[in-house]
């Protein structure tokens, strides 16, 4: 069993993708794993694969063309998702996709397809959660928010808030990953890697408060109907690990 | 009451959300509009929910009043002109300040901008309209904006709104004239349903006029369908029910006003582009009548002059969407004898007749004396609520129709079984469905399963056969659906199909989320008796 092994990133996934298909091992004599791999099998071969934008970009490609855009769809946001196996899962999806062709996302029924469809699910509910539930506060003339989400959904938010406030500067930041989000007021957005003192230093925009701070609490106060309290049905729709960073509940 | 301007921003809002919350609408769905350089916001037709506030109510808008200076005397509402409670108003330029400042921090969605009636309709309507205009042109706001029309405005501020909205609604307050007169003695349904004429008249010629249907879109499940209320078929049957029966409960009746859309009869632009010239046309000279209620009007506040009229609106403001996420409206129930069967009858006749988007239903929350009124501290019908919501969902996604589900002779919900189990039970002749070869209309209307798992299940099996399995994955709740449905000929247990049996498991089932439902605002423990609590007085 020969075992491929690569960083978390999108273009690192898709390489490795490429990489152990190119190595025509066969599909079950060959597994995908991501770094850091804490504890190696004794019959295993480890192989180490970077990053290489050329040959994500051909994946990448092939998947749209040869599956269908739902599928890519469905692989980007299960890469995004925190299950470990999520790489090798991947896999399994593209060699039957690859076989099926258009239908593949519809057949519900196969084993490797409902685990995509489950993993995809979970990062595209968890990136709509973020959407709604991220604050940002007022810096000077930037708007910073902090999120520590499971899944890694910075980028796909980041995507909805560039739409929303495309003539804003804001930062959208994940404090767990030290992943940064940055929009720039009419540009696009990047990402960016924070180092230790600099995610110290942002922390601190979170203790911001201002005149809308207060008067959102007083609305968020005044809207709820006593005789309706109902804090279960509160807290399923907004689970209280997303209230972290909400200014309301702060 | 005199406004006092002393009072604080916050003191105002306060004030404003606390007199606006009664209003049960708060969606930010509908409308799809990309984000412009420039200007600050976009639309996502799901709509997004911002927070849930303690009675787990989802805030998606900045919902407020710009007054609660109100001449109306409605018995059930807060703000009736009787009520000795601090009157104050927002301006405009106070409400464009919160709505952006809120929307950039990403608290909010849009704006929910509702009112007491301030002097008289025209001026409350007028003040709505300025604000709008400047929150949409200063403050180059994009984003989602849900206005109420107050009924008795003119025409032409109805039609400024709605270029400058995305969604309108004017609440019905109560199904049948009767209660309405009873309740709110100022208001009638003829003065109700015009405005709401208008509106939707107004949309179906926009929509025509930039070739879309004119009906509104509707899910991809009532499309798929093809019976279902929205549809040519559904709509005829409903008309001929109500020629046969004209005395049918529910059907709300305009009288005779010739209710109709801006652009209709003469004045209908015959290139199918109406511009800027042609609406100057249609709103200054072809009401001659409301314009001279302007006037009327005019002289009455001191001939303000920073009125907004559509002639007056930008060539950008024109060429927005008329209401593009549509109408909606409300009724309060509770307060008022009507049964289930009359509400839901009323709104699946403004869902076919108006084209309404929503109908939304709020339980009555007692906050007035008054003999015509249950007393202070009855708890809201929340479980009425519930089952109302849940037919009305069986509505809009499922393609049933009213009288599937109540008559009649059964007038009201069980209490005890949700709408969906309960026809199905009535209806045990048509049940186990096979899953892998029933039509999408007979799967969606198998318990534990929508719209969602049933498509994926009309997907998937043409691919390989489906098992129950397949089934929990795909997102069906197999606790519900497992008594109505087998699997290649074979069912999940060995139940029988039998009434009581499965009523009995289903209420099981059922049974902690109703006890949740109906006792969430009581206290955290209470005696428990066997009788009442087990339902021992079991269905059937």
């Amino acid at each position: 069993m020969t075992v491929f092994t690569c960083e978390d990133t999108f273009e690192a996934m898709m390489t490795c993708v490429y990489d152990a298909w190119a190595s025509r091992l066969g599909h079950d004599n060959l597994r995908l794993q991501l770094e850091p791999v804490w504890q190696q099998g004794l019959f295993c071969d480890y192989v180490h694969v970077d990053a290489d934008f050329a040959k994500a970009a051909k994946v990448v490609r092939a998947i749209q063309r040869k599956i269908s855009y739902e599928a890519y769809r469905q692989v980007f946001l299960a890469t995004m998702s925190f299950e470990p196996d999520r790489l090798d899962a991947v896999y399994r999806f593209l060699v039957l996709g690859f076989a099926s062709g258009r239908k593949l996302t519809q057949m519900l029924s196969r084993p490797e397809v409902v685990w995509i469809f489950e993993l995809s699910r979970k990062a595209n509910t968890e990136a709509n959660y973020f959407r709604e539930f991220t604050r940002f506060s007022q810096v000077g003339s930037v708007y910073v928010a902090h999120i520590e989400p499971k899944c890694n959904v910075t980028a796909i938010s980041a995507a909805h808030f560039a739409d929303r406030m495309p003539s804003e500067y804001w930062m959208l930041i994940d404090d767990n990953r030290r992943l940064a989000a940055v929009h720039p007021k009419n540009q696009a957005f990047y990402m960016t890697r924070l180092t230790q003192e600099e995610l110290e230093q942002l922390r601190r925009t979170e203790e911001e408060e201002d005149l809308y701070t207060d008067l959102w609490r007083e609305f968020f106060e005044s809207i709820a109907i006593e005789a309706r309290r109902n804090s279960q049905c509160q807290r399923s729709n907004m689970p209280i690990w997303y209230r972290k960073h909400a200014t309301e509940f702060r | 009451m005199e406004i006092r301007p002393e009072l604080t921003l916050q003191e105002k809002l306060h004030i404003l959300a606390d007199a606006a919350k009664y209003d049960v609408a708060c969606t930010s769905s509908g409308a799809d509009r990309r984000g412009r350089e420039g200007y600050l916001g976009n639309s996502v037709a799901a709509g997004i929910c911002h927070s849930f506030a303690a009675d787990g109510r989802c805030i998606s808008l900045l919902k407020i009043l710009l007054t609660n200076h109100c001449i109306y005397d409605c018995k059930y509402c807060l703000n009736r002109a009787s009520n000795d409670t601090l009157r104050t108003a927002f301006t405009p330029r106070e409400v464009c300040e919160l709505t952006v400042e809120f929307y950039k921090r990403n608290y909010i969605e849009g704006l929910f901008l509702s009112s007491g009636v301030w002097k008289n309709p025209a001026y409350t309507m007028e003040r709505i309209c300025e604000t709008l205009y400047l929150l949409r042109s200063e403050y180059r706001f994009n984003g989602y904006i849900h206005v109420k029309a107050i009924p008795g405005a003119p025409d032409e501020l109805l039609a400024a709104a709605g270029y400058l909205a995305d969604r309108m609604s004017v609440n019905l307050e109560l199904p049948t004239g009767e209660s309405l007169r009873k309740l709110a003695p100022n208001k009638t349904h003829k003065a109700i349903l015009r405005p709401m004429r208008m509106v939707s008249d107004t949309i179906a010629e926009h929509r025509l006029a930039i070739g879309k249907s004119a009906q509104m879109e509707r899910s991809g499940s009532t499309r798929r369908l093809g019976g279902g209320i929205f549809s040519e078929a559904g709509r005829q049957i409903e008309e001929r029910a109500a020629r046969s029966r004209p005395d049918d409960v529910g059907l709300l009746r305009e009288g005779q006003t010739p209710a109709r859309g801006v652009f209709s009869g003469e004045s209908r632009p015959d290139d199918g582009f109406p511009r800027t010239g042609i609406l100057k046309k249609t709103w200054t000279e072809g009401h001659e009548s409301s314009d001279s209620a302007r006037r009327g009007l005019r002289s009455q506040d001191g001939g303000r002059e920073s009125f907004v009229l559509p002639a007056e609106l930008r060539r950008r403001d024109l060429q927005r969407p008329f209401v593009p996420a549509g109408q909606s409206t409300q009724m309060i129930i509770g307060a008022t004898p009507e049964t289930d069967y009359h509400l839901l009858k009323t709104t699946q006749h403004l869902y076919q007749t108006y084209d309404l988007k929503r109908v939304f239903f709020s339980a009555y929350v007692p906050l007035n004396e008054d003999s015509a009124l249950p007393a202070l501290g009855t708890p809201p019908p929340l479980l009425r609520e519930h089952r109302l919501y849940q037919a009305d969902w069986l509505l809009r996604f499922y393609g049933f129709h009213a009288d599937e589900l109540l008559s009649e002779e059964r007038p009201d919900f069980n209490e005890l079984l949700d709408p969906k189990c309960d026809w199905a039970l009535r209806h045990l002749e048509l049940f186990p469905v096979e899953i892998n070869t029933a039509d999408y209309g007979m799967i969606l209307r198998v318990p534990g399963i929508g719209p969602k798992s049933a498509l994926r299940i009309i997907q998937s099996r043409r691919h390989g056969k489906l098992d129950f399995p397949h089934l929990k994955k795909m997102g069906v709740v197999l606790k519900r659906a497992h008594y109505f449905i087998t699997c290649s000929g074979r069912m999940m247990y060995a139940t029988p199909i039998e009434e009581r049996y499965i009523a009995r498991q289903l209420i099981g089932t059922n049974e902690k989320e109703n006890w949740q439902i109906r006792h969430r605002n009581e206290g955290v423990f209470r005696q428990m008796s066997l009788f009442e609590d087990f339902q021992m007085n079991f269905y059937g």
